[in-house]
């Protein structure tokens, strides 16, 4: 590659970059300035984040938020993965007409507006006698259509001859699974996760529907609360943003590397 | 590889953990008056639940508890804190769990749990907007309790604020915080264009444009901001006249309706005089009030909360009444927009105490909204008007006492009928008037925004 | 005779495990999803208002194509999938493959950069975008600096710039987060393919269209019909960027039938049939795209 070709790809993805953060500064920058100068559009930092922060503390219980969405996310994603990553690789490695048809079938569950199963879930979970517990929170989001699919397409790269080896050598299926095709593909989980943790981390409408107890308010909820009063302080707002933020951008830089090398090829 | 990423799981199921562990810990001590949930779902719940905070002990028996829903914690939810001690002083064993739900939240939950007829999910008591109201109990009659006979004087509230949740007759609601319409005017740039507030009241919409064009004349600043596509100001020059969308019987009152043809003018020839601008976004409005960009606006009361967090402008803006349209019948300088009513629920377990908690605070303590006074919340109850925490001046707004002002405004304010349907009525005329000021022919906006509303209501 | 035998109960072994293995997920998705589904279609034969509904035939279906601010809310959404997708999908794709390259540096950072307006809350993001397009933000600022405009636009209230600030915020948003699928799908292509296609004097453009699409074709597919839905259903940019204005011009449809279910007097019939008619949308548009792209090499 030439110089001037060298230039231009970094000048691009510097502009990229830059467009793509400047919301992020706005937001630091917001969180730190009282609420008439952020809505009269100062982008300088200021000095008033100490108080925002005080006041955040005083009228919202930011550390049990935290640690509800933390829970939440966590155990769901821990779940969501195995649940659908089996089911991807038991669509594809296993494929047949029959198991084709019930993924197109599958697809088809993602296609529905939420708001129109909602109160019929509401119903079943209602007669099950889910309300306000954990499960009921969690049920609807393990399995998805979405990642399914994606673990199906990606196992559409794992090697047949390498299984084929492995199934000679006497691995049982679950263990191929588990010992080959999960470190194999440690790129699509690691890009799964992040996903499904960010999903996970930013539900907002099911939970707030079946859960009415205020021990059980997570981040986006806090978030929720602080815009909907007659007076909108958007220092303490844009500090909440910014804490509900936070997380997802660390689990994603914690676990590009995984993702992302692209050199190191996955199959040895 | 594999390790790392695995070890990296272990790593964010520890930090869960602990940050899990804190969050219990730091709240340990307000967790034990908790919600009144069904006792049933625990018999039920699977061992699969792997919740931590699961043991929500039933703490309604016996002891005498309400939970409650509302969505500000400077404002009603603060309310709803004072209420609890002034219940207390006589019943000291009384609890009140107040959870914070944003209003959007509070009809998405009502409407679901209603529809599913499970409405174990709801509170004993919840804050509902007074424009919601005739949908609601319309709608879900079987979600909410009638408080015509629970002891309630609704006498003693202004009539034009408890008619927002009387339906068929029935009180359904206890009036809470004060939607009566204020204009607000920043004082030093009346005086720059050689006028004071004085000269905003009792004046008629004409009068104010023409004030309007002498401010932006000598301030280069309009009189007032509005967010496009919101019809707010609308529905508050109609009630003025004691207009609405809606007729008695629930029939769409928009073709035909003198008083609405007559405020959707003023206001296109507010926007075409300058005198007023619209932006783009309820941030954008309030930011116009606070960065000095308008000389003034006109909103319900509680607009006064935001105004005051410009700081530096302490003593530069005043209070009056809002113009009134020419032309329309029954035109007064009083309107009402916003405000809100606490219902009580069907899943109420105990709708005595709720019934006697609400009459004896929110209906029958002086003493409770002299507490709240200072949040900003302005009674709509009688007897709390002559209390003498309400003509304390108020220095923000030149030394006025505002309360006491705004107390009497609201006695004045004409009633008009709700509908079932309002917001449709209201997103139908909204479209009408930016479809107007950009040029349309008025009868055939009035007539589309007629057929859309009636095309709802089949 | 027997070897065949045998391999016939290895594949029906085989067969039987990989229904176990899809077993769980497929369920879940059928109880979570299908059962309330069916309850959907159920209801949206039915009318009424509230709780108390009665049968309606086909009534609510065909009250769709009467309704105006439904074929507006349709229009509007197809507008912005038309636009929004391809755009977003080639982006993304053409950053993934720079953020591919094994000679960048700082390559860490700018993925991180990239991707966080995915994980930015839907919350601020409005905040921003409004404050940005207001009509004394920061870009009417620089285009009168630059004597562009002569004086401010509204862009949130105009008919066409509401509609594009849409799609600009809807590409801001998502393309980061595409790209995370092509990234992590290039991993699994081996490096040597592009070291022997740079041997045979491939140009970068030539090896993007014969080796990078080809092979990254299932993942293509993935983000296609993932956008393509996530368009149909879209609902947060029109409800608070815009709220649907001017005059619906920029509503999209989950937009307006959460307005039937929730603002409005509820009519949940209404709604469940005009959520039938964006999946049945979803579905003609997915088959496509599956019939196009998803077939075993």
């Amino acid at each position: 590659m030439t110089k001037g070709k060298k230039f231009l790809m970094y000048l691009f993805l510097i502009i990229v970059s830059f467009i793509s953060v400047f919301p992020l500064y706005w937001m630091i920058s917001a969180a730190t300035n009282k609420s008439a100068e952020v809505i009269s559009g100062r982008l300088i930092p200021g000095t008033y984040f100490v108080e925002n922060f005080k006041n955040l503390v005083a009228s919202q219980n930011i550390s049990r938020a935290l640690g509800n969405s933390f829970k939440y996310a966590i155990i769901l994603t821990l779940i969501s993965l195995v649940v659908s990553s089996l089911a991807g690789y038991g669509f594809e490695i296993f494929h047949d007409k029959a198991k084709d048809f019930v993924m197109s079938i599958i697809l088809l569950a993602m296609m529905v507006p939420f708001v129109a199963t909602m109160i019929p879930l509401f119903q079943m979970f209602s007669k099950a006698g889910w309300l306000n517990t954990t499960i009921g929170f969690m049920l609807p989001t393990i399995s998805t259509p979405f990642l399914i699919m994606m673990f199906r397409q990606s196992a559409r790269s794992f090697p047949h001859d390498i299984m084929e080896a492995a199934r000679i050598d006497g691995l049982s299926e679950i263990r191929i699974f588990f010992q080959m095709f999960i470190p194999t593909m440690r790129s699509t989980y690691a890009a799964a996760m992040t996903i499904t943790f960010m999903n996970a981390w930013n539900s907002y409408l099911w939970p707030k529907v079946i859960m009415t107890d205020s021990n059980s308010q997570t981040m986006p909820m806090v978030v929720a609360n602080l815009t909907q009063g007659y007076v909108t302080d958007y220092g303490m707002l844009m500090l909440a943003v910014l804490i509900c933020t936070l997380p997802t951008a660390i689990v994603f830089f914690c676990l590009q590397n995984a993702f992302a090398e692209g050199i190191t090829g996955a199959v040895k | 590889m594999k390790k790392k990423v695995l070890s990296l799981l272990l790593v964010g199921a520890m930090l869960g953990a602990t940050l899990t562990g804190c969050g219990g810990d730091s709240n340990s001590s307000s967790t034990a008056d908790n919600s009144s949930s069904n006792a049933s779902t625990a018999d039920t719940t699977p061992a699969a639940d792997t919740s931590t905070d699961a043991p929500a002990a039933d703490t309604s028996a016996g002891a005498q508890s309400l939970t409650v829903w509302c969505w500000d914690p400077a404002f009603n939810m603060n309310a709803m804190y004072e209420a609890e001690k002034v219940y207390q002083q006589d019943h000291p064993d009384f609890t009140l769990n107040v959870v914070e739900t944003p209003w959007e939240d509070v009809q998405t939950k009502l409407t679901t749990a209603a529809t599913s007829g499970d409405l174990s999910t709801l509170p004993d008591i919840f804050l509902m907007q007074d424009n919601a109201f005739q949908k609601n109990v319309i709608s879900f009659p079987d979600a909410v309790v009638d408080l015509t006979n629970s002891g309630v004087d609704f006498s003693q509230f202004a009539a034009g604020k408890v008619a927002y949740s009387v339906i068929d007759g029935k009180n359904y609601g206890v009036p809470f915080d004060n939607g009566a319409v204020i204009g607000c005017y920043r004082t030093d740039y009346l005086e720059q264009a050689g006028l004071t507030v004085d000269d905003f009241t009792d004046i008629t919409f004409d009068e104010y444009i023409e004030n309007g064009k002498k401010v932006l004349e000598a301030t280069g600043k309009p009189l007032i901001s509005m967010q496009a596509g919101e019809c707010d100001l609308i529905m508050m020059m109609m009630q003025s006249a004691g207009s609405s969308l809606f007729n008695e019987d629930g029939s769409a009152n928009i073709v035909g309706n003198e008083t609405l043809k007559i405020v959707m003018e003023t206001y296109k020839k507010m926007k075409d005089e300058g005198v007023l601008i619209e932006v783009n976004s309820w941030d954008e409005y309030v930011g116009s009030l606070v960065s000095g960009d308008v000389a003034g606006t006109i909103n319900g009361c509680w607009i006064m909360a935001s105004i005051q967090t410009a700081e530096d402008q302490s003593g530069n803006w005043a209070v009056t009444n809002m113009p009134s349209l020419v032309g329309a019948s029954g035109a007064t300088n009083y309107s009402n927009n916003g405000g809100s009513s606490w219902a009580v629920s069907a899943n109420c377990q105990d709708t005595a105490l709720a019934f006697d908690f609400l009459a004896s605070t929110f209906a029958g303590s002086t003493e409770l909204y002299d507490n709240i006074l200072s949040s900003g919340a302005l009674a709509t109850w009688a007897p709390a008007g002559d209390s003498d925490a309400y003509s304390v001046p108020n220095d923000f707004f030149g030394g006025d006492a505002v309360s006491a002002k705004i107390v009497e405004f609201s006695t004045k304010v004409p009633s008009n009928i709700t509908g079932v349907y309002y917001y449709e009525g209201r997103d139908a005329v909204a479209t009408a008037i930016t479809n107007y000021i950009n040029g349309a022919d008025l009868e055939s906006e009035m007539q589309g925004a007629a057929d859309t509303v009636n095309f709802n209501m089949q | 005779m027997s070897n065949s035998s045998k391999k016939l109960t290895l594949d029906k072994k085989q067969n039987l495990t990989g229904w176990i293995f899809l077993a769980p997920g497929a369920l879940l998705i059928f109880f979570m999803s299908f059962v309330p589904m069916f309850r959907a279609l159920i209801l949206s034969f039915k009318s009424g208002t509230g709780a108390a509904l009665d049968w309606c035939g086909i009534s609510n279906y065909t009250r769709m194509f009467q309704d105006s601010v439904f074929i507006q809310s349709i229009k509007n959404t197809f507008f912005y999938l038309i636009i929004q997708v391809p755009i977003m999908l080639i982006f993304a794709l053409i950053l993934a493959s720079i953020l591919n390259n094994k000679d960048l540096r700082f390559k860490g950072l700018f993925r991180t950069m990239i991707f966080l307006p995915c994980a930015t809350s839907l919350v601020a993001y409005a905040v921003i975008f409004r404050s940005l397009f207001a009509n004394n933000g920061i870009i009417n600022l620089i285009l009168v600096k630059l004597g562009i405009l002569s004086q401010p636009y509204a862009f949130l209230t105009n008919t066409w710039s509401a509609r594009i600030v849409i799609i600009i915020a809807l590409l801001w948003r998502w393309t980061g987060y595409n790209m995370v699928f092509y990234l992590s799908a290039l991993q699994n292509i081996e490096y040597s393919v592009y070291e022997a296609a740079k041997i045979d004097g491939a140009s970068p453009i030539q090896t993007f269209f014969k080796i990078t699409v080809p092979l990254l074709k299932p993942t293509i597919l993935l983000t296609a019909i993932m956008s393509t839905n996530g368009t149909l259903q879209l609902f947060d940019e029109s409800v608070n960027l815009t709220d649907g204005g001017p005059a619906n011009a920029s509503i999209t449809m989950s937009h307006y039938i959460y307005n039937i279910s929730f603002k409005y007097v509820p009519k949940f019939g209404y709604a469940a049939a005009m959520s039938f008619l964006i999946l049945i949308l979803v579905a003609i548009l997915a088959f496509l795209q599956m019939k196009v792209g998803d077939k075993r090499d």
